[in-house]
């Protein structure tokens, strides 16, 4: 339990946020509601509705963006004194040797790293594509359910609906993608400096209270 | 004969909102809206004030009938005569059914459609000018 309970915390924590998300948005969904004359709609009918799924989904696609810039950029850029930067003598994808790859993967080695050709390609690259696709996956369903809640909110006010193409390339598409964006690319760059000068004891992302605020990828 | 309905709709509302809830599709609410709105049009054509303001929104019923029962007051909108549906939109609890002379919007109630605003005429870049509405 302990030795995975990074995951399963964090993934507590996750159900128990996205159901106070939902109660709050429930609450904002049905006010605009009675503003309309319209009547409250339910529970269930707000979770499977437009407006939620966009909501979810902007959160959704800026965080797995920041997660697949951070892991696929940082194979070339550096940070000096940061614990999120490798040493600053290893830019770049470094050699089959220091990443265990093919004939000096060890008996430990996933079967994937050892066998070569593709399967080893795609499993060396599979952290940065997964994250990649779950973004892209993400920002495709908030411009679906976007441009669907955009029209609930179009007719609610007496104007015509939009088509798909004609939202993703106005104001309230980019508005939710960019105002996510800024957010996430912010909490990297300061994680990356902060960490330089500043100590969590005990913490994985932080470098050891000791260490010199010169030291390069040393985590606790 | 039967009335040309085009569809403009979206498929995640549609597979979301019906099998979660087991609701109509898209496609059916748009033919209830669309039904609902030619109704409205039909039986002010016939002098039905009170069969019209049936199927009005409470708010736009109060509206409505702010001067003189809904029956009468509804008569004297100068809503166009039922034409042809054009085009139906449904998104979430609101649709809009374009008729060749007039727009009519609905909101969804818990008994159907109830239609919120009608004798609608576009406004370059702004709201549907519309004939009987709510506050």
């Amino acid at each position: 339990m302990r030795e995975n309970s990074i995951g399963l915390v964090f993934g507590l924590l996750f159900l128990i946020v996205l159901v106070g998300q939902a109660y709050a948005g429930l609450a904002v969904f049905n006010e605009a509601q009675r503003a309309s004359g319209l009547p409250d709609v339910a529970f269930w009918r707000y979770v499977t509705s437009a407006s939620f799924g966009v909501d979810v989904a902007e959160n959704w696609q800026s965080e797995y963006l920041q997660f697949f810039l951070f892991i696929v950029l940082t194979v070339w850029l550096l940070q000096r004194g940061s614990p999120e930067s490798k040493s600053l003598h290893k830019p770049g994808r470094e050699t089959d040797e220091e990443q265990k790859i093919g004939p000096y993967a060890d008996e430990k080695s996933p079967e994937w790293a050892r066998v070569g050709g593709w399967r080893t390609s795609v499993f060396a690259n599979s952290l940065g594509l997964v994250m990649g696709l779950i973004f892209l996956g993400s920002w495709l369903a908030q411009s679906v359910a976007g441009v669907a809640a955009f029209n609930e909110e179009q007719l609610s006010e007496r104007q015509d609906p939009v088509s798909w193409g004609q939202y993703v390339l106005g104001a309230d598409f980019w508005n939710r993608t960019l105002q996510n964006w800024q957010s996430e690319l912010l909490a990297v760059a300061s994680m990356a400096i902060l960490a330089i000068f500043l100590r969590q004891r005990g913490s994985s992302q932080s470098k050891p209270v000791g260490s010199a605020h010169e030291a390069t990828g040393v985590e606790g | 004969m039967r009335r040309p309905v085009k569809f403009r709709s979206l498929l995640v509302s549609v597979a979301l909102l019906g099998a979660a809830a087991g609701c109509a599709t898209v496609g059916e609410q748009a033919e209830a809206a669309s039904g609902i709105a030619v109704r409205l049009l039909a039986v002010v054509d016939a002098g039905d004030g009170e069969a019209a303001c049936a199927l009005l929104a409470p708010a736009t019923l109060r509206t409505v009938a702010e001067d003189e029962p809904c029956p009468q007051a509804i008569l004297e909108k100068s809503l166009p005569r039922p034409g042809t549906v054009v085009e139906t939109s449904v998104y979430g609890q609101w649709a809009q059914v374009k008729l060749d002379d007039d727009t009519v919007f609905l909101g969804a109630f818990p008994g159907g459609w109830r239609v919120v605003a009608a004798g609608c005429t576009p406004q370059a870049s702004r709201p549907y000018d519309c004939s009987v509405e709510g506050d």
